[in-house]
C-alpha cells in the first residue's frame, strides 16, 4: 500500500514543482484559480435576481441531457474496449509488480476523480450563465459540478465492468444493449405520451422533467435530481440521489475487485488503445481519422487543382471520404438541430438571435481548431510545398470558410424562421459570425507567428483565448455604443459595426502573420507520454 | 547543395544545435550519427524549414525557405505522418498537383513497385503498418525527383525487403548526382556507402569523418564510439 501511497504523493508533489520551472504554466494556472476566484466573490456581492430567470426544471435537462450523453459514450467504451483509468506506465511498472491487484484498483479509482473533475472543470466558468438564466449563484456552480463528476466517476467504473462482462461475448453485449436502451425506455415513452397529450413540445418536455420517471433513471436522472433538489434545498431528495451515485459506484468497484481480480487485462486495450493516440499525436498525427476505427468504403478518387489549390482539392476528398455530407459532417448537422430546438425556448423577445449569436461565437472560438487547414500546419508537406505560404494558407483556410458560411446560413436562417427575427437581423447575425471565424483563423496564425510555436499546445490556446477576447473588444465597445445611442435599427447599425471590425481585425491579423511558415517551428502536440 | 553555416537552434536557455556548419556536395553521401538527443532531428528539421534558427542555410545557393530550395528539396521525416483519408495512390497524385509534376504517373507506379506498395493503392493512409506508412513517405519525397534529399532514421520499421530497396535507392540517387543527407543510428547500414559522416554529441559536430581519413581495417563504427565514449579527440570543422 506505502508504494501506491508514495506514487500518488510523489505524483502530486512533482506536478506542483514542475510549475516552479516552467513559469508559463504557473502564471496559467494562478489566472485559472483567480478567475474561479473572482467569480465566487463576483457572485457573494451580486443578488441573484430569480425574477425573470428560467425555472430550475430547465437546469435539469440540461444537465440530464449532458449526462445522458455521457452514459451513451460510456457504454459504447465498455463495449469497444473500457475505460482508461490506468497508465501505460501503470502497465509496464504496477501490473508486474508483487502490490494487490485490488488494492492498483483503488489506486486507479482514486487517480480517475481527477479525470472527473477535470471533465467538469468548465462547469465552473458557468457561473454567469447560471446566475443569469436561473438566478441562482457560485454554491449551485459547485452543486452542479459535483453531480456531474459523481456521474462521471460512476460511467467510467460501469465502462470498465462492461468491457469485463462483454469482452469477446457477443451474447452480453447484445444483453448490455438491450439493458441500456430498457433503462431509458419508460421516459421515453412517458414523453412520447405527454406530447401527444399536451400537443406542444416544451410544456411536454417539462411535464416529463418533473416525473419521478425523470429523477430515477439511471445516472443522469439520480445526477440532475440530486443537484436541483439540493440547489432548491431539498436537502432530502439530494443526498439520495447523490448518496444513490456514491452507493452503486462502491457497488460496482467492489464487484470487480471481488469477482474478478485478474482484470488486467480488460483494462489493458483501453491503456494500450489511450497511449498509442499520444504516441501518435506527439509524433505529428492529430488528425481523429487516424485512429477512428469507423469502415471506409472507397468508391471516388482522385485529387484536382494545382499548386496551392491542390491542398484544398485534397481536403474535399478527405471530408468527403470521411462522411456523405463532406465539409459538413454530424457536428454540423448536431449544430443546426441543437440552434433550432434552443431557437424554441428563445421565442417570444426582441433581438433573441443575440443570444444566440453570442454562445455560437464563444462556441466556435474552439470549434475552429476542427478545420483541416490548421491541422495541416502539424504536418510538414504544408511547409515543403514549393509554393507562396500566403497561397498555400489561403487555400489551406478555404475548406472551412465554406463550411463555416454554410452552417451560418443554415443556423442563423432557420433560428430566424422560429424566432420571426427580421431579415435584415438574421442577415447581420450570419455576417458577424461568419466574420468572426475568418477573424479566428487570423488570431490563430498571428498567435503561432508571435510564439514561434514554440510552448506547450495549452499556452498557445490560453495565448490564443486572450488575444481573441483583447481584439475583440474595441469592436464590441462600439457596437454596444453605437447600438446604444441609435433608436431603431440600433441592434443591426451595432452587428454591421461588430462585422466591419471583426473583418478589418481579420486582415490586419493576417497581414501580421505573414510569413508564419518561415518563422514558427512546426508546431508539437506535447501530449505528456 | 546542402550548405549549413553557424547554425543555432535554442529551445529556451537550451542549445540543441551549436554553431553547426555542414556542407554535402552533389553526388555525396553525408551521415549524420550521434547519440539519443544529440541534436539530429533538429538539424534535419532546420535543414527542412521546419524549424526557426540562427545562421545560414542554402540549398544550392538558395536560402532554404526559399520557393526554388524547395523544388529542390525532399524530406523523409523520422515518423511518417500520412493523410488518414487518402489512399496510397492519392498521396503521390497530392504530392504531384501541389509540386506541379508533369508526366509523373509511370515514376510513381515505379516507385511503388520498388517499395512492394503496387498492390496497396487503393488503401487509405491509416490503414497501412507502420513501415508501410514509411515507404508511402519515401515515396512521396523522391517523386518530385529532388537534387538534395534529407532523410531521418529512414530505415526504422522497415521490413528486410523495403531496407534492401532503399540502401539501393540511396546508392543509385548518390550515383545519380543528388546530395544526401541521412541521419540513423544503424551505423552498418551506411558503411558501404558512406561519403562523409558528421557525429554529433550534445548539440555540436564533434568530428566530420570522411572515407578516406580511416585508418587501415578501422571501420565507421569504431570511429563513432571513440568519439561518443570519449575516447579520442573531437575535430570539430
Amino acid at each position: 500500500m506505502s508504494s501506491l501511497v508514495f506514487l500518488l504523493v510523489k505524483s502530486a508533489k512533482n506536478t506542483l514543482l514542475e510549475l516552479r520551472r516552467k513559469p508559463a504554466k504557473l502564471a496559467l494556472w494562478v489566472l485559472v484559480i483567480a478567475g474561479i476566484g473572482g467569480i465566487f466573490l463576483f457572485s457573494l456581492f451580486t443578488r441573484q435576481n430569480a425574477a425573470g430567470s428560467l425555472d430550475l426544471v430547465w437546469l435539469k435537462g440540461i444537465l440530464f441531457l449532458f449526462i445522458l450523453l455521457s452514459v451513451v459514450i460510456a457504454i459504447q467504451k465498455g463495449l469497444a474496449k473500457g475505460d482508461v483509468i490506468f497508465d501505460m506506465n501503470d502497465v509496464n511498472l504496477l501490473f508486474v509488480s508483487p502490490v494487490s491487484s485490488r488494492l492498483i484498483l483503488m489506486y486507479g479509482i482514486v487517480r480517475m476523480a481527477k479525470t472527473a473533475f477535470l471533465a467538469g472543470f468548465f462547469i465552473l466558468f458557468q457561473s454567469n450563465s447560471l446566475s443569469t438564466g436561473f438566478g441562482v449563484g457560485f454554491d449551485a456552480v459547485l452543486l452542479v459540478l459535483l453531480g456531474f463528476m459523481l456521474a462521471v466517476g460512476v460511467l467510467q467504473i460501469l465502462s470498465l465492468l462492461i468491457y469485463s462482462l462483454t469482452n469477446g461475448k457477443p451474447g452480453r453485449k447484445l444483453v448490455v444493449r438491450i439493458l441500456a436502451v430498457a433503462a431509458f425506455l419508460p421516459l421515453l415513452v412517458y414523453t412520447g405520451v405527454q406530447i401527444a397529450g399536451t400537443g406542444d413540445l416544451l410544456p411536454a418536455l417539462e411535464n416529463t422533467l418533473r416525473s419521478p420517471l425523470a429523477a430515477w433513471t439511471p445516472v443522469a436522472g439520480w445526477a440532475s435530481a440530486g443537484a436541483v433538489s439540493l440547489i432548491s434545498g431539498d436537502t432530502g431528495s439530494g443526498f439520495l440521489f447523490f448518496g444513490l451515485l456514491v452507493l452503486s459506484g462502491a457497488l460496482l468497484v467492489l464487484y470487480i475487485a471481488l469477482s474478478n481480480p485478474d482484470y488486467y487485462e480488460d483494462v489493458l486495450v483501453a491503456t494500450e488503445t489511450a497511449f498509442e493516440r499520444k504516441r501518435v499525436l506527439a509524433e505529428g498525427q492529430i488528425n481523429p481519422e487516424a485512429s477512428s476505427s469507423k469502415k471506409v468504403k472507397v468508391v471516388k478518387t482522385g485529387i484536382g487543382g494545382l499548386g496551392p489549390s491542390a491542398i484544398f482539392y485534397k481536403h474535399l476528398r478527405e471530408s468527403f471520404r470521411a462522411n456523405r455530407l463532406g465539409l459538413w459532417g454530424v457536428s454540423s448537422v448536431i449544430l443546426v438541430l441543437g440552434t433550432a430546438l434552443f431557437s424554441l425556448f428563445l421565442r417570444g423577445g426582441d433581438g433573441r438571435i443575440l443570444i444566440l449569436l453570442q454562445i455560437l461565437m464563444w462556441m466556435q472560438i474552439f470549434m475552429i481548431g476542427t478545420g483541416r487547414g490548421l491541422k495541416e500546419l502539424y504536418i510538414h508537406y504544408l511547409y515543403l510545398i514549393p509554393e507562396s505560404s500566403f497561397q498555400k494558407i489561403v487555400w489551406s483556410n478555404l475548406e472551412i470558410v465554406f463550411k463555416v458560411l454554410v452552417e451560418s446560413l443554415a443556423v442563423f436562417g432557420i433560428a430566424g424562421l422560429i424566432m420571426k427575427e427580421p431579415f435584415g437581423l438574421v442577415a447581420a447575425a450570419t455576417l458577424v459570425y461568419t466574420l468572426f471565424s475568418f477573424l479566428l483563423l487570423g488570431i490563430n496564425y498571428l498567435s503561432l507567428r508571435w510564439t514561434g510555436a514554440d510552448i506547450s499546445a495549452g499556452l498557445l490556446v490560453f495565448i490564443y483565448t486572450i488575444a481573441v477576447i483583447v481584439i475583440m473588444l474595441p469592436g464590441l465597445i462600439a457596437a454596444i455604443v453605437l447600438g446604444s445611442m441609435l433608436e431603431g435599427n440600433g441592434m443591426l447599425i451595432g452587428l454591421g459595426v461588430l462585422a466591419l471590425w471583426e473583418l478589418l481585425a481579420a486582415l490586419g491579423c493576417f497581414a501580421l502573420s505573414r510569413g508564419v511558415l518561415h518563422n514558427s517551428d512546426i508546431p508539437v502536440l506535447r501530449t505528456g507520454k | 547543395m546542402i550548405d549549413v553555416r553557424n547554425m543555432t537552434k535554442k529551445y529556451g536557455k537550451l542549445a540543441a544545435n551549436d554553431n553547426i556548419n555542414l556542407s554535402v556536395g552533389r553526388g555525396e553521401l553525408a551521415v549524420l550519427l550521434g547519440p539519443n538527443g544529440a541534436g539530429k532531428s533538429t538539424l534535419i528539421k532546420s535543414v527542412c524549414g521546419l524549424l526557426r534558427f540562427q545562421g545560414t542555410i542554402t540549398i544550392d545557393g538558395y536560402e532554404n525557405h526559399t520557393v526554388e530550395s524547395k523544388r529542390l528539396l525532399g524530406y523523409v521525416p523520422e515518423f511518417p505522418v500520412l493523410y488518414p483519408m487518402l489512399t496510397v495512390a492519392e498521396h503521390l497524385e497530392f504530392i504531384a498537383k501541389a509540386y506541379r509534376l508533369e508526366a509523373w504517373e509511370e515514376r510513381g507506379e515505379a516507385l511503388l513497385r520498388r517499395f512492394e506498395l503496387d498492390d496497396k493503392k487503393m488503401k487509405l493512409g491509416k490503414e497501412l503498418s507502420k513501415g508501410m506508412q514509411q515507404k508511402v513517405s519515401v515515396c512521396c519525397a523522391l517523386l518530385p525527383q529532388p537534387k538534395a534529399v534529407i532523410m531521418d532514421e529512414p530505415l526504422v520499421g522497415l521490413d528486410p525487403h523495403g531496407i534492401r530497396e532503399l540502401k539501393a535507392v540511396i546508392a543509385k540517387l548518390r550515383d545519380s548526382g543528388c546530395a544526401l543527407l541521412v541521419s540513423t543510428h544503424m551505423i552498418e547500414s551506411v558503411e558501404e556507402d558512406w561519403d562523409v559522416t558528421y557525429i554529433m554529441v550534445k548539440g555540436r559536430i564533434a568530428r566530420v569523418c570522411r572515407r578516406t581519413d580511416l585508418a587501415a581495417g578501422q571501420s565507421l563504427e569504431d570511429v563513432y564510439f571513440t568519439i561518443t565514449e570519449g575516447k579520442g579527440q573531437g575535430d570539430t570543422p
